[in-house]
């Protein structure tokens, strides 16, 4: 089961590339992702509503809906490559390789079932210790969770739930396996404020426990940097900035991550209005012919519209931009300075 | 708890729609013209009749406890006595509710076993690869012509083709089940089959929606992500969440085939109900045809009561709120 | 706006060519449907395209009057339907509460009786004949297509923008007729072209029974039930009105899904 080499990454995407297909035409998805994760890591991945990260998390365990379909390129977890797998080794590699946990949590569970009986079946006779019986083992996985009063839990229906309940019954499910890597799509974006926070603290430490691989898909770039230490960015179906998190986000390097970290509110100080990146982000048919983020962008030059950023190396960060080092060496990206004070959790909401 | 409260809610709501068709039934055989002793009796009736059933139903009381009278009477089993014949109408319904019985039950196994499976599968093709080809085509069209192929036409060929050529199946000859159970069986395959056509294609294409419905649900996608077997999805969960509208279907197609046997006991010569309400319209024998719509129209209440019951056994959130399920 | 797909269009021209066949009837092109030829229960040949009935009568002309008779009956009842449904409905979803409440419960008595039953129960009361058997494809349309333009009416009725219609003081008609009815249109277009379809199978059973349609008027109903007498000798007399008249119903279906899925478009989801 295990080909993995130490050195070799546990999440690999080359060039990945996903249309789908929509009554009037193709829409592009991913358009040509590059991305490595290494065991252990906590990946914060950013981006807009239609960046494509939603699509690349699918498309780690090949959950992308029919309608969608992969154009070029590969995806590798845990050194299979997950579009060519057989169905039966791909279940396999579901089941023991990855977790997912979704943004609708309530949802994510069948309503006409215990959720006693569902995380039994998310154990699937994989127990600790072959002395426990399954239901201390259904408890001891929601006592892991933090969840309290596990046994009446698992009595429960999942519309007797709270969101945060419900989300944290799904990572149980999730972790119930150990998997190696765990894709948390907005895992908090339909829970209440006030719980946030713990939901996130629950996941990462269970995660660092297991010494799982995490890839969290959010919008809100300061929330992932504040938890995660590495950052991808993603815009228009491509990773346009990638880096350890501090950098990121304190000399953001792409013009997209720069707009994304000034709009944030957490940065402005009381009475200062925010900057708002003005337009919307690209819906491409195809291949987008230059940078996607050319027509939003402040500095933009002519070959932005018609040449594809090469990948550069700017400071510790990986970036899609014709004039990373320009920038750079300018410093025409001045973020204000950020209030350390204020949480950085205000930027939720969807 | 709850869900015993929702359910006795149910329970009385139909109750009350038992009581608003019986005043339907009612005011409609008591509204036609000629008035009501003529109805029931025919022109020819003596005068010792006419009191007779004056005093039988209280007609020189007010409508309310005519109503009342008749009502209760069929709630007992007293439907009256049948103009033509002069027996009573409940003894007759009751030797002849076996055979339209039968008839529904094999048509509603034929639904429940071959369509719903067949709507599963074309529900999970429609989802899979090669969605929207060829296949898809010849299952939207056969199960649209099967919703669109009345009794009285197939039937009719059904009757021509073995009557006409030796295919081993008898028309007619209709001997009790107690009987005679192979005979039986022979006499009531060729009916049976042909009032499932529409049962099995609208069970199929009710089930297929659910089911489609069903997939695109968050916990589908959770379950197949875990790495669940598409077998394992559709029997755990998929199943489960698509049977409350299935089952009410059920219901609604038990209904239609109620009406659906009075064709075709009529066209295969059959001694079930249908038959003896039909002739009974043509014979103007009114104490027959309401007694038999009562009991059609009383069924279809309590079914839908049962079918209520069952579904809020699998949802349990049906007994939260009276907006029923999540879409 | 997407277009319907090829399925429903060909059953939108099935239709076509029923109704012009109809029109083509009434005209006298096919000849006169009570004309006796002399010959009885004669194959489809040169001289009768569609053969001969009992009498001698020749089939084509009288299918034709028979299509105009089923598809007419069935449309002025639907249209009767749709009327009442669509008043029955808004009203009952917009306003709620006690009108609900009142709707609902006839609804829910109509609903109680199977569509051959209550055909039955009015073909008892009213006489057989024509009248009946339009009341009863009007009483067993009407609970279905209430039910769901009422449904319509109060997902509608539950908007914003009906809310910020209502405190910028639009009137109750205005509101019904500029707002809610505009909204539930697309329900009223595919549940009327159901109702249609039942309407056919509705006057086809009655007749078949000898409830609805008298003869000698004609009805695909009335077709099939006087050519299933003679269907061991003359099976043409059943299988030219029991093919047209499920592809009358088979095409009106097929119409219908298309307009609803082109109104409720649908996601497929692969198990795999």
């Amino acid at each position: 089961m295990n080909q993995l080499t130490p050195a070799e990454p546990v999440v690999v995407a080359r060039d990945l590339v996903v249309d789908y297909l929509a009554a009037h035409g193709p829409v592009r998805a991913l358009d040509g992702v590059d991305l490595a994760v290494d065991a252990g890591e906590t990946v914060g991945v950013v981006g807009e509503s239609g960046s494509g990260k939603s699509t690349l998390g699918a498309a780690l365990g090949r959950l992308l809906p029919s309608r969608a379909e992969r154009r070029h390129g590969s995806m590798h977890v845990a050194g299979h490559s997950v579009f060519d797998l057989a169905p039966q080794p791909l279940r396999q590699l579901r089941r023991d390789q990855l977790g997912f946990v979704f943004q609708d949590p309530i949802g994510a569970l069948d309503p006409t079932m215990r959720v006693g009986a569902q995380v039994r079946r998310a154990l699937r006779g994989r127990q600790p210790s072959p002395r426990r019986s399954t239901r201390d083992a259904v408890a001891a996985l929601l006592d892991q969770v933090r969840l309290r009063d596990p046994a009446r839990v698992a009595r429960a229906y999942p519309h007797q739930l709270s969101g945060g309940m419900a989300q944290r019954v799904a990572l149980a499910m999730a972790m119930a396996v150990q998997p190696r890597v765990l894709v948390a799509d907005e895992p908090t974006a339909a829970l209440d404020s006030q719980v946030r926070d713990e939901v996130l603290d629950t996941i990462l430490a269970l995660t660092r426990a297991a010494g799982t691989t995490v890839l969290w898909l959010s919008h809100d770039l300061n929330a992932v940097a504040r938890r995660c230490a590495r950052v991808v960015v993603m815009y228009g179906g491509r990773v346009v900035e990638d880096g350890p998190a501090h950098a990121v986000l304190a000399r953001p390097a792409h013009p997209y991550t720069h707009a994304l970290a000034s709009s944030a509110p957490s940065h402005a100080r009381p009475g200062e209005r925010l900057t708002p990146i003005p337009g919307r982000p690209p819906l491409l048919a195809g291949p987008a012919p230059g940078c996607a983020f050319a027509e939003r962008c402040r500095f933009v030059v002519d070959r932005c519209a018609t040449e594809r950023p090469p990948l550069a190396r700017v400071n510790g960060q990986a970036v899609l931009c014709h004039r990373a080092e320009e920038l750079r060496s300018t410093a025409a990206l001045p973020l204000p300075a950020r209030p350390t004070d204020i949480p950085a959790e205000i930027g939720g909401g969807r | 708890m709850r869900l015993f409260t929702w359910w006795l809610r149910r329970a009385l709501s139909g109750a009350g729609t038992l009581v608003g068709v019986s005043i339907l039934i009612f005011i409609a055989v008591r509204a036609m013209p000629g008035g009501f002793a003529e109805t029931i009796l025919g022109p020819f009736a003596t005068e010792e009749q006419r009191a007779e059933l004056a005093e039988r139903y209280g007609l020189d009381q007010s409508v309310l406890v005519q109503y009342w009278n008749w009502f209760t009477a069929a709630l007992s089993g007293d439907f009256g006595t049948s103009m033509v014949s002069q027996q009573p109408v409940g003894a007759e319904l009751a030797s002849r509710f076996p055979v339209t019985a039968q008839l529904t039950v094999m048509a509603i196994l034929a639904a429940a076993f071959i369509g719903v499976p067949l709507g599963v599968l074309a529900a999970v093709r429609a989802g899979g690869p090669g969605a929207g080809g060829r296949g898809a085509v010849v299952g939207r069209l056969a199960g649209g012509l099967g919703v669109s192929l009345p009794e009285f036409v197939l039937g009719s060929i059904v009757v021509y083709l073995f009557s006409r050529y030796a295919l081993g199946l008898s028309v007619g000859g209709y001997v009790p089940l107690g009987d005679d159970p192979v005979g039986n069986l022979r006499a009531m395959l060729l009916p049976a089959a042909v009032l499932s056509v529409f049962a099995i294609s609208a069970t199929a294409r009710t089930t297929r929606d659910a089911v489609l419905n069903v997939l695109v649900e968050p916990y589908v996608t959770a379950a197949v992500a875990r790495g669940e077997t598409p077998w394992a999805v559709i029997r755990q969960h998929i199943l489960r969440n698509a049977a409350p509208p299935v089952l009410v279907l059920l219901t609604t197609v038990s209904a239609y085939l109620l009406g659906g046997a009075i064709i075709v006991e009529y066209l295969f010569n059959l001694p079930g109900v249908g038959s003896y309400v039909v002739h009974a319209v043509g014979r103007r024998d009114y104490a027959v045809v309401q007694a038999g719509v009562l009991l059609a129209a009383a069924l279809f209440i309590v079914l839908n009561v049962v079918v209520d019951l069952v579904v809020g056994l699998i949802d349990p959130r049906l007994g939260v709120t009276t907006a029923g399920r999540r879409t | 706006m997407k277009r319907l797909d090829w399925l429903s269009r060909c059953g939108l021209i099935c239709l076509m060519v029923l109704v012009a066949a109809a029109v083509a009837g009434w005209f006298g092109l096919a000849g006169d449907p009570a004309a006796i030829d002399g010959d009885r229960l004669r194959p489809p040949g040169a001289a009768a395209w569609l053969g001969t009935d009992d009498l001698g009568r020749s089939l084509l002309p009288r299918l034709l009057e028979g299509i105009g008779a089923t598809l007419l009956l069935s449309s002025l009842a639907v249209l009767v339907t749709a009327v009442v449904s669509t008043a029955l409905g808004i009203v009952a979803g917009y306003v709620g509460g006690a009108v609900n409440e009142a709707v609902l419960r006839l609804v829910e008595v109509l609903y109680a009786f199977p569509s051959i039953v209550l055909a039955i129960l009015v073909a008892a009361v009213v006489g057989p004949g024509r009248p009946a058997a339009m009341a009863a494809i009007v009483l067993v349309t009407i609970p279905l297509m209430t039910r769901l333009v009422r449904a319509a009416a109060a997902t509608v009725a539950s908007r914003d923008y009906i809310t910020s219609a209502v405190v910028s003081g639009v009137g109750m008609p205005t509101m019904l007729v500029r707002h809610v009815l505009p909204n539930v249109g697309g329900t009223i277009a595919v549940q009327g072209t159901y109702a249609l379809s039942i309407g056919i199978l509705v006057e086809g059973g009655l007749s078949f029974l000898g409830l609805g349609v008298q003869p000698p008027q004609a009805s695909l109903g009335v077709l099939i039930a006087q050519g299933g007498i003679y269907m061991v000798a003359a099976p043409w007399l059943v299988i030219a009105p029991g093919v047209v008249l499920v592809l009358a119903i088979l095409s009106i279906n097929v119409l219908g899904d298309g307009l609803r899925d082109r109104l409720e478009p649908r996601e497929a989801r692969s198990l795999t």
